[in-house]
């Protein structure tokens, strides 16, 4: 075993990238590695949320661990995260998590006076932190809304008289611990499909039945070249391997028309972000989680303290 | 684009074309909003309090002395007043939900203007007195005389009432009662039947306001009888018939038909009385004499002659009223029953079916009220009659006043009352009634469970009959009661509830329909010979149950009927039913049938056109004006038999005469949750039908106002996907109970097995299947005889129990939003040690003379609560009451059980992190898994559809409708146009997806069928049920662990699990089991006298109390029960001696 690699430099081709949305290829590495990155985006890419609220008073129709829950789920700003610390490995407040390492601590302060009903909105939390904030779902580009009545993320709906005062401690997290501190809406991919259209076949095919085997797809796979009347693959990837184009072409008499597979070694992956860290900053952070996470696995077959050196990572490897 | 889509349909919907068949569905709000889904209770209750309690009073008005005759009371009028409660001779206005709240009934004055004579001996004169009250009522929510009749949202929501609660119920003590709608036979009608024996017997219930009484005729070898509880034994039905005046034989034959087969089956009879020598009234009188039932205890002087004549004046098919001595009505009946009973010998088809409904009536809560106030009313008379009649043989200097006697007796009708309400026992002793169980707490576990219970029927048979026929499904039944609403187990089939559409009526006055009959040409009985009676050209005519006489055109006579009552001239719910088999008419108009408004049809041509709809959108029309212009009408279950009823306009025929409203009518309110009800097995539907009680979710609008014993809310709960016409007429969408959950139907991981769901992580952490559950705790701040009471002070901030105390403000009751534990106190308070005798000193009482009785919270350790809220109340007894609710949220955990709509239930596998789910292409990952070995042996295709339909819901943007039997007149989406949405989505039509694993990251071997299900999350959860124990209490007596999980009770091992042990030989294990972690117990036994004594401490052995010695003693250990069972056994003169050997 020794001295044999399996090494592969796998390769990066971004699509798409946007703030909250990222569309890639990864090629020439194998669904482990895939998987792998999608795993750790989705649980281990650390994020700071909200951990623990005092509510100092509560005249609100919501009760006091609705709230909490629901103020948990807020998304912030959490491009600090990889550099902060978790709470209970803090050595400057002995885990407490009160200290400007592990903690943000955020202030919400509402009271209602008038006699319309008051939406209290993540923007009514007063961070300590300037750079943990709740995201800003007003963005520039949000097309069909009003962009005045986008007032972020409601919290809960007060009355006139109705008042919530509380504050809230922001701790760093990970998805695994529980799903507030995913940085990922949506983490998928896809194995690329390679579509072989058996030309010679296919034109024994009359117009009428080519128009009728490109609509057999319920996605838009396949199309008529409008100069050449010749069936061509507009977009492989809108294939969702339901094999109904397969189908309709055994139904026709036709069996292998068309050859469909999936590239073993070529994924193209969706990632949408919470808003809580940037897609793309999202992508490098898992990958930075997965090489940290290699390297404990590396060192653990040399030293057995380096266990401990990783702290949570640790723990992780010992099956935690 | 959702939402304008939604509207462009509208919009085309409403300029769409005059179709030829009508869309009549918009009726069915009409007909919600008109009659809401408790109506019937509703109506029944109006009807008491606004017609019924006059007649009982008018009925028994005059109350006379029997001293002076001339001193009399009247009533002159009979009202009931607002809810109100009169406390230290304030009365203020009641709302029901402070009777919720502070525990009180939720009642009213009973008012009665009277008019009485005062004064004794010289002065009399005749006052009046207005409005006095004689008890108070509780009243019905929502009825006439509530306060929330008539009321819009915003006031119901000023009331801190919920505008979707149905009412119907009443409020005792602070309880919700709920009096079942209770099921009986037919009173007043002639049943032909078989008893035990299988002898064939007409009976007949009869019921009149002054008696009831069961009349049996039957036929025992070959001989016609009459069996009456009036009399010893059973009486031939000639000597009865002589009794009462026909002498004739030859008029009797005439009278039940001269036919030869009939005359024949009479012989026999004849034969026997002539036998007996009875041939004139007289001696048949004297016959009867004989066999009259002597009452022990009743003088032999009162015996007297002409009992028998009163007993078939008055119990002999008492609703046939005999008027001034005239027995010829009473001899028809008695004929037309033996006929009906020879016809049924002679042909066994004639035979009625005392399961068919409409030989049933419905009793409903205003009817039986009213028999209990009815009786009360009476007894208070009675009482007032005995204290005014003993106050006028005293001479008394003051005037004399009637009316202060009646004031004594006011307090027995509003405890009479409310004790019934609250106990659920009907005691009426003029009816030798005595039922149990007539009223239930409402159930407000869900919204449905609410609404649910009030359409409950309960039944009067027994349960444990073996027989099938009540159990089983009633053609009749269609369209009435819901075929799929019934419990499971010993109640099956025999509880039923109400279909949606159903209503019950009440009683409605009979003199002028029977006038009315008579002017549309029914010949007078009086008129008949006995010859014409059973004439073959003519009908006989029954007006509830009473001949009224004949009819030469029956259909003629019945279409006239019919159409008096589509114009409205008579009642609308009077049926008119043409029995060709029985050549009878029955008109009825009594209270207690079930009917139903259908579309009357003219030779199949529906009479709702396009523009009485259009007239209804536009709100120009309400329901009542449909029936008003004789476009719908209410049929009753026998006149549905007259009619030929389409399911829809475009099947009708020309023999059509009436057409169904919506199919999906038949079902009642909790079988009109389930989508595609029509596409699953149908004990599947039965299940979800006693589960959706079970569902947590939104319980009212009021729901965290109330102050409930426990309370199950859903954090987040969601309107269905998939809904149905029933969800949006009951109100479901807006107070669901459930979560629309995407599931994958797909084995994973083998936690899933036997029906086991696995649930996602993630959603568990965003808040699916979160529930918030609330429990009362109550505390009372007694006052006792002696003056003292209980006083609640300030927690210790310092000392041993300062801990225990934290939660606790300075007034010494827990604060709201404090965390509360285990053995934590909630309320500091303190009772006087002598509550007895004693008085209070003007000091007060020392702090030494207090005993502490603070109040602990017990839950299971480790569990933590929040005090959600505290309220003080005072009570009847001005005693201080301080309710704490404690409020405790929770996630799902593995154990926790969930279910469909579609009588799937599972219990939480497993749960597992996002991760490691499946997830598709598009990144949709599953909130729980569930396997597929669910659906072949439970044929619930509707579940398939509904995930089908709720995945198209979610990707075009429109709810989904699955409503039963909907999909011809499109209150269902169909498969087809289903998929065809699917595919457009990009979706496979067929609702599978492509799914990669979320382990591995490798495409399943299989498409996986995944989309949207409405899950509900049922009140069964692991936390109130999970139990161990290793050491803990034990009973006293036994000294044995104690029993059951609130008790923190040993797991017991049984007979069974002995049993076992024993056939394994593992002696030593049983040994353990049943003695060691049991009730062990060492003995001093006599080897001499075999007796048990007693270790002496001081001496250090073992004395025998019998020998005197110490000297014979060995020590052994044996169960403490067993030495129990010695010592008692002692006690009754039996001694067990124990006879040791060497081990």
């Amino acid at each position: 075993m020794e001295g044999v690699s399996y090494q592969r430099f796998p390769k990066v081709k971004i699509r798409e990238l946007k703030d909250d949305y990222l569309k890639f290829e990864l090629r020439e590495t194998d669904a482990s590695m895939a998987n792998a990155l999608r795993r750790v985006m989705l649980a281990e890419v650390p994020t700071i949320a909200i951990d623990l609220v005092e509510i100092e008073g509560n005249s609100s129709v919501l009760n006091d661990e609705f709230l909490a829950h629901r103020l948990g789920l807020i998304p912030l700003t959490s491009d600090r995260a990889m550099v902060m610390r978790f709470s209970r490995d803090c050595d400057a407040c002995d885990g407490d998590g009160q200290c400007e390492f592990c903690s943000v601590e955020f202030h919400l302060h509402v009271r209602c006076d008038s006699d319309q009903t008051l939406d209290v909105t993540s923007h009514d939390l007063v961070s300590s932190d300037p750079s943990v904030v709740p995201v800003d779902v007003q963005r520039a580009d949000s097309v069909g809304y009003d962009t005045s009545e986008q007032r972020g993320i409601i919290i809960v709906k007060l009355r006139r008289g109705q008042e919530l005062r509380l504050r809230a401690i922001a701790r760093k997290g990970i998805g695994k611990d529980h799903a507030k501190w995913s940085p990922a809406a949506t983490v998928t991919f896809m194995y690329e499909p390679e579509i072989h259209i058996n030309e010679d076949m296919m034109e024994t095919l009359s117009l009428e039945e080519k128009r009728e085997w490109i609509e057999s797809s319920p996605t838009k796979v396949f199309g008529l070249d409008p100069n050449t009347q010749q069936v061509i693959v507009i977009d492989a990837e809108a294939y969702t391997y339901d094999d109904e184009v397969i189908k309709k072409a055994d139904s026709m008499g036709k069996s292998g028309l068309v050859e469909i597979y999936a590239k073993e070694d070529s994924f193209i992956f969706t990632v949408e972000s919470t808003g809580a860290i940037k897609a793309s900053q999202l992508f490098i952070n898992a990958i930075e989680v997965l090489k940290q996470k290699l390297d404990a696995v590396r060192l653990s077959e040399d030293t057995e303290e380096a266990d401990d050196q990783f702290g949570e990572l640790g723990a992780h490897m010992r099956g935690g | 684009m959702g939402v304008a889509e939604h509207l462009s349909v509208d919009k085309q919907f409403l300029s769409a074309p005059v179709k030829s068949t009508v869309d009549k569905f918009q009726l069915l709000p009409e007909f919600l909003k008109v009659r809401g889904l408790v109506k019937q209770h509703l109506d029944s209750f109006n009807y008491f309090v606004n017609t019924e309690i006059k007649k009982i009073v008018r009925a028994n008005d005059r109350i006379t002395s029997l001293v002076d005759p001339s001193i009399y009371l009247k009533y002159t009028d009979v009202k009931i007043g607002e809810p109100s409660i009169t406390a230290d001779n304030v009365t203020d206005a009641l709302t029901p939900h402070m009777c919720r709240l502070s525990d009180l009934t939720y009642s009213a004055p009973i008012m009665v203007n009277i008019e009485y004579v005062r004064g004794s001996h010289v002065h009399k004169t005749i006052e009046e007195k207005r409005n006095v009250v004689i008890g108070s009522m509780p009243i019905m929510l929502r009825s006439c005389r509530c306060i929330l009749n008539g009321k819009d949202e915003a006031e119901l929501a000023r009331l801190g009432e919920c505008p979707l609660d149905p009412g119907g119920y009443f409020i005792v003590k602070g309880t919700e009662k709920v009096i079942l709608i209770q099921e009986q036979l037919s009173k007043n009608r002639i049943i032909i039947g078989t008893d035990k024996k299988g002898r064939l017997n007409a009976s007949i219930t009869s019921s009149t306001e002054s008696t009831k009484s069961q009349t049996v005729i039957l036929m025992d070898k070959e001989k016609i009888y009459v069996h009456l509880n009036a009399f010893t034994k059973q009486v031939p039905i000639m000597v009865i018939m002589k009794a009462m005046g026909m002498e004739s034989d030859q008029e009797v034959v005439q009278m039940v038909g001269r036919d030869p087969k009939y005359a024949a089956l009479l012989l026999p009879s004849i034969q026997e009385c002539a036998d007996s020598d009875v041939h004139t009234q007289q001696q048949a009188l004297e016959f009867l004499e004989k066999k009259v039932k002597k009452f022990t205890f009743s003088n032999p002087s009162q015996d007297k002659e002409g009992r028998a004549m009163d007993i078939l004046r008055d119990v002999l098919v008492a609703n046939v009223p005999v008027r001034r001595g005239n027995f010829r009505p009473k001899c028809i009946y008695v004929a037309v029953m033996m006929r009906r009973m020879m016809e049924a010998i002679l042909n066994k088809d004639a035979m009625d079916d005392k399961d068919y409904v409409g030989n049933k009536r419905l009793e409903l809560s205003g009817q039986l009220i009213s028999l209990l106030f009815e009786d009360l009313f009476k007894t208070m008379n009675s009482e007032t009659k005995k204290n005014m009649d003993m106050n006028l043989t005293k001479t008394r200097s003051n005037l004399f006043d009637v009316s202060k006697f009646m004031m004594k007796g006011t307090y027995s009708i509003t405890q009479g009352l409310e004790r019934a309400i609250s106990t659920g026992n009907w005691d009426v002793k003029r009816f030798r009634m005595h039922r149990k169980g007539m009223t239930q707490v409402l159930a407000r576990l869900s919204f449905i469970a609410t609404v649910g219970h009030m359409t409950k029927i309960s039944p009067q048979f027994e349960k444990s009959r073996k027989v099938s026929g009540p159990r089983a499904l009633q053609p009749s039944q269609w369209g009435m009661l819901c075929p799929c609403d019934t419990p499971e187990g010993e109640a099956c089939g025999l509880v039923k509830n109400l279909a949606l559409m159903t209503h019950v009526t009440t009683d409605e006055e009979e003199g002028p329909l029977i006038s009315l009959c008579h002017s549309l040409g029914v010949e007078d009985l009086e008129l008949l010979s006995a010859e014409e009676l059973h004439t073959p050209n003519s009908f006989l005519v029954i007006f509830n149950g009473l001949i009224l006489g004949k009819h030469k055109q029956p259909q003629h006579f019945a279409n006239a009927m019919r159409k008096l009552r589509r114009a409205g001239k008579i009642g609308e719910f009077v049926s008119i039913f043409v029995n060709e088999k029985q050549r009878c008419v029955y008109v009825a108009s009594d209270g207690g049938r079930v009917c139903r408004p259908l579309v009357i049809a003219d030779k199949g041509v529906s009479r709702i056109k396009e523009l009485h709809m259009k007239e209804l959108r536009d709100g120009i029309r309400t329901f009542n004006d449909f029936v008003r212009d004789g476009l719908l009408e209410y049929l009753d279950v026998n006149e549905e038999n007259n009619a030929l009823i389409a399911l829809y306009e475009s099947e009708a025929g020309p023999e059509t005469t009436h057409i169904e409203i919506e199919p999906f009518t038949i079902l009642g309110v909790c079988a009109g949750l389930i989508p595609f009800p029509h596409h699953n097995q149908s004990p599947r539907n039965t299940y979800q039908c006693a589960m959706g009680k079970q569902a947590m979710g939104n319980i009212a609008y009021n729901q965290l106002c109330r102050m409930d014993t426990l309370l199950y809310l859903l954090v987040y709960p969601q309107r269905p996907l998939l809904t149905t016409r029933t969800i949006e007429l009951v109100g479901y969408d807006k107070l669901g109970a459930g979560q629309n959950a995407t599931v994958a139907v797909m084995s994973y991981s083998g936690y899933d097995i036997e029906d086991a769901i696995v649930m996602n992580k993630s959603s568990l952490d965003r808040g699916f299947g979160r529930c918030i559950v609330m429990k009362k705790l109550s505390a009372t701040n007694q006052t006792y005889g002696n003056g003292t009471s209980d006083r609640i002070i300030r927690p210790q901030k310092v000392g041993s129990d300062a801990e225990r105390m934290q939660i606790l403000d300075d007034d010494g009751l827990a604060a709201p939003g404090e965390i509360i534990r285990p053995q934590d106190v909630y309320i500091n308070k303190e009772s006087p040690i002598n509550s007895k005798d004693g008085g209070v000193p003007p000091t007060g009482l020392p702090d030494s003379a207090y005993k502490s009785t603070r109040q602990t919270y017990k839950g299971p350790q480790g569990e933590t609560a929040v005090v959600d809220r505290v309220s003080l109340y005072t009570d009847n007894n001005n005693n201080l009451c301080i309710k704490f609710l404690i409020r405790q949220t929770r996630r799902p955990e593995v154990g926790d059980k969930f279910s469909s709509r579609h009588g799937q239930k599972g219990v939480c596998g497993t749960i597992v992190q996002q991760e490691d789910f499946p997830f598709s292409e598009r990144g949709i990952c599953p909130d729980l898994i569930m396997n597929p070995h669910g659906f072949p042996s439970r044929m619930t295709i509707g579940k398939m559809i509904e995930l089908l339909g709720g995945k198209a819901g979610v990707s075009c943007g429109r709810f989904h409708y699955g409503s039963a039997f909907g999909e011809p007149s499109g209150h269902a989406d169909r498969v087809e146009t289903i998929s065809e949405t699917l595919v457009n989505h990009g979706f496979s039509y067929n609702g599978k997806d492509f799914i990669y694993s979320g382990i591995t990251g490798c495409p399943l071997q299989a498409y996986i069928f995944m989309g949207p299900i409405y899950y509900q999350k049922l009140k069964h959860m692991v936390l109130d049920k999970m139990h161990a124990r290793a050491r803990g209490p034990r009973v006293m007596l036994t000294r044995q662990p104690t029993e059951g999980r609130s008790r923190d009770g040993g797991l017991r091992l049984g007979e069974m699990e002995r049993d076992c042990l024993i056939a394994y030989g593992a002696s030593m294990l049983i040994f353990e089991r049943l003695m060691i972690s049991s009730d062990p117990f060492e003995v001093q036994v006599c080897r001499v006298c075999g007796l048990l004594g007693y270790y002496n401490h001081k001496l250090k052995t073992g004395i025998c109390s019998t020998c005197k010695n110490g000297d014979n003693i060995s020590t052994m250990k044996l169960p403490y029960a067993c030495k129990l069972l010695f010592q008692e056994l002692q006690s009754m003169n039996i001694v067990p001696r124990l006879k040791l050997t060497e081990a």
